[in-house]
């Protein structure tokens, strides 16, 4: 009895960030079901489609931040890439042929972006976060540049990207955070990938002498973060079908909140996990939608989020020297 | 016996109450409970806070609840996720004051059934890259223009006026060179189109004048602000100024850097706005900047809401137009003491809904259901010719 009394607190122990932020989901599923009324099941599907976008960037920015490191880039690059695909495809007719050049243009941009970001940091010495930052002012520029040259201050896509029907456009929404998902979970988890930035985030010196080219394994981890991002981009533009010159602003903050909800520690390790990017999406966007149909006042939702936010910083971060990523 | 009693009383009680309820009037003007969301441009300052407290006094009146929320100016996604969160709270339609991801937001509240509507917005790039999308909609009423719209530009005249009132109140020192200052033509081009207007009422005034005014030409690098406030060499590049004509928000975009360059007991300011505090500079108060604010009255929220309230009683005006309208309105050009004086009477300045240009009845006289012989044409009228 006794045993098995030490057993169960040692695995509390263990365990107390995952139940901490398994908790956290449910309180918000809770609550929007309580509060969702007779409005459940749209409040359902509003609830997916601004989910999909943060979760497959979080699922992406899984590889990332379990090295302890962090891109504060993301936001800029998801609206340059959104108005990429417009601009893009518009040119070509608002074809479906359009978008599909367009996808792999912005494919491309993200994969040497990430390239980017993963080796000029390790080149140079320079914290991952400095080289981002240099990516988030050149994508700003960019972003205003584009939009500058439209003369507008958004613009709208002239293909059909997403379903008419609601049904059919949540189906797809559900398919496609399924199948990253999928994708990311096997290679962070059954594969020399994941292992090694854990590994990286855990003691980078000590995973150097064990033999890994970390080198190598960052830069590849900011290239999958690429893939997602450019991805994400191309979701988030399924819903709204228009950029403009601030698409995409305070990206990076929300894919960190989500995550840090979810229960990943901002100092990456091995206890950095997949579910973190799914757990902690759901909760931030349950959370803000919960407090809008509970008729929290407007000023009081973001003081509660705050307070939760620095609440949760507090009891993750499990390094002694170190709170933010490097 | 008792029992024949008992139900003589029950039958003449049910008579009773049957005859009660029958003699009750059943008004046709009666509004049906609706609740209505309202988004704001920001969640602060004395804009929301009047409009608020011009709405709240109207909630028992109309029937209406009211829930608050703010679109942000640069993001899509965020604005429709806002908006969803209000459907699914359970609003009965959306007032916002932004025009961005208006065509994904319309979608959405198709989708939901809910009306949309705008408010000191001009929907300007609805209205000329998506205008069948968007006015076309069957559920977007119209919107109301923070002033004129940009087909119908005043503001150069406006301003012209009150540099020619401040030249004859000072006539042994008026203003004969000024500068000029504006968002980029890309987000506001009202501004642009005002500022020309301006140079050309300059340009024919001199033709008579007997003290020509001289106008700087738009410095595409100083002069047109990125939504930035107004760079410290603004004044290097134009030394001789002795007043800015601002249409880009002067009061938070220009004055601050006049004050911490030293300037700002030397120029004048003749610009758009007011955020509170203002009126201590204003005139002949204080340093004497500010010589022109330019504000439109909250009360120009009836015409969305007016419309969506007759949408949600399923009434109509005789003379509603088919097409959905965007509706420029005249502001309250604050130009002399004496106009500051009113002004700060005003709902706009106190926040209280008490000093309101239009009562709770008065705009319920406004709506179909209210009013059977209200029209369009009167709500029109009503937010163009409101004066403080």
């Amino acid at each position: 009895m006794k045993k098995d009394k030490i057993k169960t607190a040692s695995w509390l122990k263990g365990h107390i960030y995952d139940v901490a932020a398994y908790a956290g989901l449910a309180i918000t599923v809770i609550l929007f079901l309580i509060f969702s009324g007779d409005k459940l099941m749209y409040n359902a599907t509003t609830i997916l489609q601004t989910v999909a976008p943060y979760a497959i960037i979080s699922l992406g920015a899984v590889f990332v931040y379990s090295m302890g490191f962090m891109d504060v880039s993301v936001g800029q690059q998801v609206g340059v890439y959104a108005i990429l695909y417009i601009l893009i495809s518009n040119k070509m007719g608002g074809t479906t042929k359009g978008v599909v050049v367009a996808f792999i243009v912005v494919l491309a941009i993200a994969l040497v972006c990430g390239a980017f970001n993963g080796a000029v940091a390790v080149w140079l010495g320079l914290p991952s976060i400095v080289t981002s930052l240099f990516l988030m002012f050149f994508f700003t520029g960019a972003q205003l540049l584009l939009m500058e040259g439209t003369g507008n201050t958004s613009i709208s896509i002239q293909a059909k990207i997403k379903p008419m029907d609601r049904n059919e456009y949540t189906l797809m929404l559900i398919i496609s955070i399924a199948v990253i998902a999928v994708l990311v979970t096997y290679f962070f988890k059954y594969t020399k990938f994941g292992k090694y930035t854990k590994a990286i985030g855990a003691n980078e010196i000590t995973a150097e002498q064990s033999g890994v080219n970390t080198t190598k394994w960052k830069v590849l981890a900011y290239m999958a973060f690429g893939v997602t991002v450019a991805i994400g981009s191309f979701i988030m533009l399924t819903r709204t079908g228009s950029a403009g010159k601030g698409t995409g602003t305070g990206f990076a903050m929300d894919v960190m909140i989500c995550l840090i909800l979810g229960g990943m520690p901002l100092s990456g390790g091995m206890k950095s996990k997949v579910s973190s990017a799914l757990v902690g999406t759901f909760t931030y966007v349950l959370l803000s939608n919960d407090l809008t149909t509970m008729g929290v006042d407007l000023n009081m939702i973001n003081f509660l989020k705050a307070v939760i936010f620095i609440i949760i910083v507090m009891i993750t971060c499990r390094k002694h020297n170190g709170v933010l990523p490097r | 016996m008792k029992t024949s009693k008992k139900f003589t009383a029950l039958a003449l009680a049910g008579i009773m109450a049957a005859s009660s309820v029958s003699i009750v009037p059943v008004s046709a003007a009666e509004p049906k409970k609706t609740t209505i969301g309202v988004c704001f441009y920001q969640d602060t300052g004395k804009a929301p806070t009047a409009t608020k407290a011009f709405l709240e006094s109207l909630s028992d009146t109309l029937n209406v609840e009211f829930k608050y929320g703010t679109f942000t100016q640069t993001d899509e996604a965020a604005n429709l996720t806002k908006v969803q969160e209000l459907i699914a709270s359970g609003v009965d339609g959306i007032i916002g004051t932004m025009d961005l991801g208006t065509q994904s937001i319309l979608s959405e509240c198709e989708a939901a059934g809910i009306y949309y509507a705008g408010y000191l917005c001009d929907f300007d790039t609805s209205y000329t890259t998506a205008y069948d999308d968007v006015f076309g909609n069957p559920n977007f009423l119209g919107t109301v223009t923070d002033g004129h719209n940009p087909d119908d530009v005043c503001i150069g005249n406006q301003c012209f006026d009150s540099l020619i009132e401040y030249n004859e109140r000072n006539a042994d020192d008026p203003i004969t060179h000024v500068s000029l200052a504006v968002f980029p033509s890309w987000a506001f081009p009202a501004q642009t189109a005002g500022a020309e207007q301006f140079i050309a009422d300059v340009d024919e005034y001199n033709k008579t004048a007997e003290n020509p005014i001289t106008v700087d030409p738009l410095d595409e690098e100083v002069d047109v602000l990125n939504f930035a406030p107004l760079d410290s060499t603004y004044f290097s590049k134009h030394p001789d100024t002795q007043a800015i004509i601002s249409m880009a928000a002067g009061t938070s975009f220009v004055y601050p850097t006049m004050v911490s360059a030293g300037v700002d007991s030397d120029i004048k300011l003749f610009t758009t706005g007011y955020e509170g505090g203002e009126e201590k500079n204003f005139g002949t108060a204080g340093t004497q900047t500010y010589q022109q604010n330019v504000v439109t009255g909250v009360e120009t929220i009836v015409y969305p809401l007016v419309l969506m309230l007759n949408k949600l009683n399923d009434t109509e005006f005789a003379d509603m137009p088919e097409q959905a309208e965007r509706i420029s309105t005249e502001q309250y050009i604050i130009n002399s003491d004496e106009d500051m004086e009113t002004f700060l009477g005003t709902v706009y300045s106190t926040g209280d809904a008490a000093d309101a240009a239009y009562t709770p009845e008065d705009v319920l006289n406004l709506t179909a259901f209210g009013n059977p012989d209200a029209t369009y044409a009167d709500l029109v009228n009503a937010v163009q010719t409101l004066k403080f």
